[in-house]
């Protein structure tokens, strides 16, 4: 009888307890499920990558959010270049020009996507801002022994090939951009030049986005060479010059003694003067005792697929 | 008496022959008659029964707006509100000519049970500025799409930019592809971070609706419960959120003058169309425009020689005055309800400046470019002054200008225009605020 009774209680203790366990592990399983939660919050908010990745990464690494965040980084290479593919041909023929003048060089860039939200997006800046920098280096490495005038127009193709200060190439860099932004996107051209110490170098850029400090970027973009010009007004009289260009979209230099040949004039020389109607560019000059060496004028999307 | 008889004669063929020409005319028509109600058939009669809302979306280009418009479509036209567009037939984003200005847009139609939509998509920024200054397809709301995969993407931000710049207030959440989601846990985080974002851009982010489904489902009729029931939510949830643009008619009235006209007995009569409002016999009106301003009463109306007692906005109407001259109003004042508009002379517009192709200049301007301006049934020439980070102005770009009238004309916000400098039209525009006029702007000269 006493047996019986000991029994029962032993095994009514037992149950509570094992029942007890049962709540307790589902009550740690809850917890474990809003702590991860949390942390998935707090990856995806830091790194930027889909939220399927960033869980993706967790449960891969444990939670471990250091190894999680290099293997998205790692994994979101692979997945640009995904994408790249699979985005290829796609029409894009919006974006930004980039252009920096440094130390008597100058370097302009033509980076496109497909819509112009990714153009107004910092992460798309930052990647005309990187091409940018790339080129110019890739240019002062390759004529640092010249000495003069020197002119250098790089296809897309070729500007994908230099690689960056950290070893990647540009076409990476672009590829993770694309991963990034989910939008198909190139660099279509570049352009890079070196003048001599008494030449000038001046910029125009139109149609800019703000908040770009070191990297001028828009929709068109001037870059002019010229001699002379009163001491202290170059900046100016660049400024001007490259407006004009943008402004009135020449397509040669023409000559200084040229003969305007009305509105559809494409010579820069002969051209009215977009900041003064009264006179000619070559007028202009001579009043600033300014010459006009050369010129390269880009405008957003004007090569399309087709025409190459 | 000879002349008599020929003329019976005449008369006598003429009857006889009468029958014959009605028949063979007949018969002429008969063909083509039968052949028209094909036709007749294709182009429906659009019913005004229901309130119009115009609305759009937005979104990243993988995240499936234009799934969703199909989806829509297709649910509806299941119950009979809407024709099914497949997602070719929406992606091909023809390009418009509205104004002479060409828009990549696609526009879309539906009726729910309670209201009838107008859809529109564009692909870029620069269209939906294009779109809300030609006043196309002007957005009452719009719907925000977000891939539950991806959750927001870095340009959403862009996205909701543009939105509050083209004033558009409300704002619905659709996240699209919730069935490729496997943890739902994982919606809820996409939910809750596009509510901090609009949140961040000044929209009611806690109240804000969201939605989850998958356009998708919708489409191959799988998983209702994701597809086409969430895709009637979502039409429930714009009907309830976005609510009605106050009409034209709700408005004090406003009639823009064509011309003035004295009519011997009876008084001066002027002529226009109704832009807003409504006018009744009797109403107190007053002049504005062209440095004048008169008070008076309507004591008549008529539209087609017909009088009337009242006349609704889009009346093509003439207004019989009391007590003025045909002299005293001309052309382009207007005709108001006392005190609810005013004239002005500087105003702050967004402008789209047609592109060479589109038969604008081609070159750009600059700071104190002197164009026409065109509103209403106005003209007045006036002064461009760009703002301060702008240089010049290049075709093809749209930008917030200056404008500063050489006499006041009425001008309020919202108010649309068009610029022409000689022959040519350069661009148009939308009056997004109004500028005092200073003593400094009395300096212009006007040549």
């Amino acid at each position: 009888m006493s047996l019986t009774f000991l029994f029962r209680t032993i095994t009514r203790d037992v149950a509570k307890v094992s029942f007890c366990q049962h709540v307790q592990s589902l009550h740690t399983g809850c917890h474990l499920l809003a702590a991860e939660k949390a942390l998935l919050m707090t990856l995806r908010k830091s790194t930027g990558y889909t939220f399927t990745n960033c869980k993706k990464a967790l449960e891969k690494f444990d939670n471990d959010m250091k190894q999680a965040e290099a293997w998205l980084h790692e994994q979101a290479q692979k997945e640009g270049w995904n994408k790249a593919n699979k985005l290829e041909g796609r029409k894009a023929k919006e974006g930004l020009i980039g252009l920096y003048i440094g130390d008597k060089a100058a370097v302009m860039v033509e980076v496109n996507c497909e819509t112009d939200f990714v153009a107004r997006n910092e992460k798309f800046q930052q990647l005309v801002k990187d091409v940018t920098f790339t080129t110019l280096a890739h240019h002062q490495n390759k004529n640092r022994s010249k000495a003069g005038y020197v002119k250098s127009i790089l296809s897309g193709d070729e500007v994908c090939k230099l690689s960056t200060d950290d070893g990647a190439s540009l076409a990476d860099c672009v590829a993770l951009t694309i991963g990034r932004l989910g939008e198909n996107m190139s660099v279509k051209r570049a352009v890079t030049l070196s003048v001599p110490a008494e030449w000038n170098v001046s910029s125009y850029v139109h149609g800019g986005v703000s908040g770009q400090t070191d990297v001028a970027m828009g929709r068109y973009g001037a870059l002019v060479v010229f001699q002379g010009g009163k001491d202290g007004e170059q900046h100016t009289l660049g400024r001007k010059l490259g407006q004009h260009i943008v402004g009135e979209a020449p397509l040669t230099l023409g000559n200084m003694d040229d003969l305007p040949c009305g509105e559809s004039e494409t010579r820069l020389l002969p051209q009215t003067f977009l900041g003064d109607p009264s006179r000619t560019v070559a007028e202009f000059l001579r009043g600033q005792q300014a010459r006009v060496l050369d010129f390269v004028r880009f405008q957003r999307g004007e090569i399309t697929e087709d025409a190459k | 008496m000879a002349a008599l008889v020929g003329l019976r004669a005449c008369f006598s063929a003429l009857q006889l022959s009468s029958p014959g020409l009605l028949h063979s005319s007949f018969k002429l028509c008969a063909v083509p008659l039968s052949r028209r109600t094909f036709a007749a058939e294709a182009k429906k009669v659009y019913s005004r029964d229901k309130p119009h809302v115009n609305i759009g979306t937005i979104g990243h280009v993988d995240h499936g707006k234009t799934t969703l418009t199909a989806a829509i479509t297709k649910v509806l036209a299941e119950a009979g509100g809407a024709n099914y567009k497949k997602y070719e037939d929406i992606d091909n984003a023809p390009e418009e000519k509205a104004r002479g200005i060409t828009i990549n847009a696609s526009h879309v139609e539906y009726t729910t049970a309670n209201r009838h939509y107008a859809h529109t998509d564009c692909p870029g920024h620069a269209d939906y500025v294009k779109n809300m200054i030609t006043g196309t397809a002007q957005m009452d709301g719009c719907i925000l799409v977000v891939a539950g995969t991806d959750g927001q993407m870095p340009q959403t931000r862009e996205h909701l930019l543009l939105a509050r710049q083209i004033g558009v207030e409300h704002v619905v959440v659709f996240i699209n592809k919730a069935d490729a989601v496997e943890d739902k846990e994982m919606l809820e985080l996409v939910e809750i971070e596009i509510r901090e974002l609009l949140t961040e851009f000044g929209y009611d982010g806690e109240n804000t609706p969201v939605v989850i489904g998958s356009a998708l489902c919708a489409l191959e009729n799988k998983e209702p419960e994701l597809g086409v029931n969430a895709v009637m939510k979502l039409l429930e949830v714009v009907d309830n959120y976005v609510p009605l643009p106050k009409r034209e008619l709700e408005k004090p009235f406003l009639l823009p003058i064509e011309g003035s006209y004295s009519i011997p007995g009876r008084g001066t009569v002027v002529s226009g169309t109704l832009e807003r409002g409504i006018i009744k016999k009797g109403d107190d009106a007053e002049f504005v425009g062209h440095n004048r301003n008169i008070k008076s009463v309507v004591t008549g109306i008529e539209m087609f020689h017909k009088s009337l007692d009242r006349a609704e906005a889009g009346d093509n109407l003439g207004a019989l005055i009391r007590g003025i001259k045909r002299e005293d109003v001309r052309r382009g004042m207007v005709m108001c309800k006392p005190g609810s508009i005013q004239p002005h002379r500087k105003v702050k517009a967004q402008v789209y400046i047609l592109s060479k192709e589109e038969g604008g200049r081609h070159k750009p301007f600059v700071t104190n470019f002197m164009p026409v301006m065109f509103s209403l049934t106005w003209d007045m020439s006036c002064r461009v002054t760009l703002p301060p980070e702008k240089d010049m102005v290049m075709p093809g770009e749209d930008t917030p200008l200056m404008l500063t009238l050489r006499q006041p004309m009425i001008l309020e916000k919202g108010q649309r225009f068009t610029l022409r400098d000689g022959n040519k039209t350069i661009g148009t525009g939308l009056v997004t605020d109004i500028l005092p006029f200073s003593d400094e702007d009395a300096q212009i000269r006007w040549g």
